[in-house]
């Protein structure tokens, strides 16, 4: 058996179980009976730092942890209250500022404002020439083969003028 | 002899009223624990100046992040993991401070103390040979990597079998007896660093 033989078996020498083989190397072997010294070191320091009492929790320790807890829950509630409400605030803001610097803006160019008057006077002339107008000509149309209580209108200013 | 079931039972109610918010029921399971997370955290970190913060720490975030704790291990396991953790992060932060008793004595008290360590019983020790001992292993401890020092600790201190290790840290318990066996062989490697550098 070699030296890190003995080294591999450290969990064997842990638990104080020397296999016979180990156990024979280390009656000869002086470095690895120191290391076998070491192992027993080690474990006995390990079971006195056991003993080791912990520090107790100080006074009112789980009272002061529901309290901070509580403090740091309302202060998340605000603080998500007021991320809600100014985010829509700044939104909404925002929205009216655009609005009002389109409607600034635009009148001049735009085409939301309503159309000039020359626009609108050529528009009715095409109307006027594209539609002539419906009253009249179906009054013309139909003078003939109207029924004779029904004045006319032509009848009514002749009429009106006698 | 009073069954353990309402014990089980109530523990079960004040959880679901903390995962709803509830400080209070979550100020119950605190008292019942502290003091379990107190000394691991003393056994992991061994700084006693920092023992009550880091166990602030640790039931806070424990507490914001109750929803997620499913039931299928226990309180205590799931509470331990999020210690474990806690402590890993904090660990890896830590420098070493240097051996002081056991480097104050003379070559000759150290093979004394290691020839009354070999004694089955710590009976064989004195108290200088106690205290001495104590700072030279917790020493080690400090400088060894925080995974070494992590499992050491669950083991040798807290007493946890390989398979509670194994569900503490999520692992294999192939895995925790590989670590085990490799953070003994390093710890014994620094010991023999230490001695052979101080000679």
């Amino acid at each position: 058996m070699r030296c890190e033989d003995v080294r591999e078996q450290v969990d064997e020498l842990w638990a104080g179980e020397a296999p016979g083989e180990v156990r024979l190397h280390l009656a000869s072997c002086p470095a690895c009976a120191e290391y076998l010294r070491d192992v027993r070191l080690v474990r006995t320091g390990f079971r006195l730092l056991t003993g080791d009492p912990a520090p107790e929790p100080s006074l009112g320790f789980a009272a002061r942890l529901v309290r901070r807890l509580s403090e740091s829950s309302e202060q998340d509630a605000r603080e998500v209250f007021f991320e809600y409400v100014g985010r829509r605030f700044v939104y909404a803001t925002l929205a009216v500022v655009m609005f009002l610097v389109l409607a600034l803006v635009v009148p001049s160019t735009g085409p939301l404002r309503a159309a000039a008057t020359p626009d609108l006077l050529m528009a009715e002339q095409e109307a006027a020439t594209v539609r002539p107008d419906p009253v009249g000509s179906y009054w013309q149309e139909s003078s003939a083969s109207a029924p004779a209580d029904i004045p006319q209108p032509a009848d009514q200013e002749q009429k009106g003028r006698k | 002899m009073a069954s353990p079931e309402p014990d089980v039972a109530q523990e079960l109610e004040w959880i679901k009223a903390a995962q709803q918010g509830d400080g209070g029921a979550f100020g119950f399971l605190v008292e019942r624990y502290q003091r379990r997370i107190f000394s691991l955290v003393h056994h992991l970190v061994r700084q006693r100046e920092d023992v009550e913060d880091l166990a602030q720490e640790i039931f806070i975030k424990t507490f914001r992040s109750l929803r997620s704790y499913n039931f299928q291990a226990s309180f205590i396991t799931w509470l331990s993991r999020v210690a474990v953790n806690h402590c890993y992060d904090y660990l890896r932060r830590l420098r070493a401070s240097p051996v002081t008793y056991y480097s104050q004595m003379g070559e000759e008290g150290q093979r004394n103390l290691e020839a009354h360590a070999e004694s089955p019983e710590e009976g064989g020790l004195d108290q200088a040979e106690r205290t001495a001992l104590q700072d030279l292993v917790g020493k080690l401890l400090d400088r060894a990597p925080a995974n070494d020092r992590l499992i050491l600790t669950l083991k040798e201190l807290e007493g946890y079998s390989v398979e509670e290790i194994s569900d503490l840290l999520n692992l294999k318990t192939s895995t925790v007896k590989v670590r085990l066996h490799r953070a003994r062989k390093r710890i014994l490697e620094d010991l023999q660093e230490l001695r052979a550098g101080r000679r």
